[in-house]
């Protein structure tokens, strides 16, 4: 399983987060396929040189958002079930993470509510540029 | 993770040594499995805890208790203690020390020795006393790791040490705890202790000033981090809020340090029209100096 995790422990995010959001990337990406086995608790923390309780936080914690099962004796797992839906729910997990982030940051800012919004809709515009700016793209 | 019971107690701990008190009244839980760091600067008393802790010096006041009972000969089995000056025989080789750990420890284990002897590229057939400081201490962790330890007590692991060998280090102590062993460790090396350790005490002066978890305690205080066009600009009035712990100020770049909620300081810093403003977890470092009572710059530095 070489899909390369990093983390900073100077980066401000806390470690297990900075983790979670990877694991759910690199299903999002394909890069971890449903039913693959992802490291064990002890040689993903020597590898990234982290403590192992924060690997086993993340791994609790990805088991409690369905992205991974473990099974005592043999590891852990990206869920197989899903499949295809299960990985774009993790894609959808990873935007709405930066998406929150960046609405936090807005508003520790001082942002205002309309501003924010404004914000918003201008990135929607740069990033989807071919598509109307209307209110159907909710569906 | 925090209700498992205290693997090692240490209960107001107090030691004087004539008219100086070396520890006062310290009180730590380590855990099971947990990789614990101890840090201070020097003088704070870590040494004299370790000691303590492994029964070396008798404490004045105050009770050190492993699963709950006092230090025991069985304890002893497994329970590895690297102490930060060399302690093996200068006039015996490296294999002549291995033999004697496993004359001396039951659950030595001689192929785990082996592989970790490679590790270090130490020289079996050399004398102690003919090895550099780093190799000396790489042989005394050698020999704390090879007996299979439950609880590893590890003072200053890591100096003498080039980068390399000091990764090995922390692999080996991360390792062990995530079998299951207990770590406590002191070092100065406080990038490596954030990224090992779980949980930390910070001691100053034979005093507690501050324990708990890493990830916590990163998140108690906020960092609210901005750079400007042109030099910083003063606080006027921010600078006697209560909320905020201290500030550094280097040229174009100033950060805040904020206790509890940032919101209203980062907006406040924000009205004075930064290129970017982040707000962020502080780091251990950053808890470190400050919980100690040193910034870590001054603003006439820069």
């Amino acid at each position: 399983m070489p899909a390369v995790f990093t983390v900073d422990a100077h980066s401000g995010v806390p470690i297990y987060l900075q983790l979670i959001e990877q694991v759910k990337r690199s299903i999002a990406l394909g890069v971890l396929s449903p039913g693959e086995q992802l490291p064990t608790v002890k040689q993903l923390a020597t590898d990234l040189t982290i403590n192992p309780n924060t690997v086993a936080r993340v791994y609790r914690e990805l088991e409690r958002d369905g992205v991974i099962e473990t099974s005592p004796g043999r590891g852990s797992f990206v869920r197989s079930n899903g499949g295809v839906a299960n990985a774009s729910r993790a894609a959808a997990d990873v935007a709405a993470a930066a998406l929150d982030a960046a609405v936090r940051e807005a508003k520790s800012i001082g942002i205002a509510v309309r501003e924010a919004r404004e914000l918003f809709h201008r990135a929607l515009e740069r990033w989807y540029p071919d598509h109307e700016k209307t209110e159907d793209s909710r569906s | 993770m925090n209700d498992s019971p205290a693997k090692i107690a240490i209960d107001r701990l107090t030691k004087r040594y004539g008219s100086t008190l070396a520890v006062d009244s310290l009180t730590v839980d380590v855990p099971k499995g947990s990789i614990f760091g101890l840090l201070g600067t020097n003088g704070a008393g870590k040494t004299t805890t370790f000691k303590c802790l492994l029964g070396l010096a008798r404490p004045t006041s105050g009770t050190v208790t492993i699963d709950g009972k006092p230090l025991t000969p069985e304890n002893f089995e497994r329970l590895s203690y690297v102490p930060e000056r060399c302690a093996l025989y200068e006039w015996m080789t490296g294999a002549q020390h291995l033999e004697l750990q496993r004359r001396s420890f039951k659950y030595y284990d001689g192929r785990r020795a082996d592989e970790l002897m490679d590790l270090f590229g130490l020289d079996r057939r050399k004398k102690i006393g003919k090895y550099s400081k780093g190799q000396q201490t790489a042989m005394a962790l050698v020999l704390a790791f090879s007996i299979r330890p439950d609880i590893l007590v590890l003072d200053e692991p890591a100096s003498g040490l080039d980068p390399v060998h000091q990764r090995h280090v922390l692999d080996l102590i991360i390792g062990e705890a995530a079998g299951g062993s207990t770590i406590i460790f002191s070092s100065h090396q406080i990038g490596q202790v954030e990224r090992a350790a779980d949980r930390v005490a910070i001691m100053h002066k034979g005093t507690l000033r501050l324990t708990g978890e890493v990830e916590q305690l990163k998140a108690d205080v906020k960092v609210v981090e901005a750079t400007f066009d042109s030099e910083a600009p003063q606080l006027n009035g921010l600078g006697t809020d209560p909320r905020i712990g201290y500030v550094m100020r280097a040229g174009k770049l100033l950060r805040v340090y904020v206790g509890g909620d940032a919101g209203e300081i980062a907006k406040a810093i924000s009205a004075k029209g930064p290129r970017s403003l982040r707000v962020l977890d502080q780091n251990l470092e950053d808890i470190f100096l400050s919980t100690v009572g040193a910034a870590p710059l001054n603003e006439a530095e820069y």
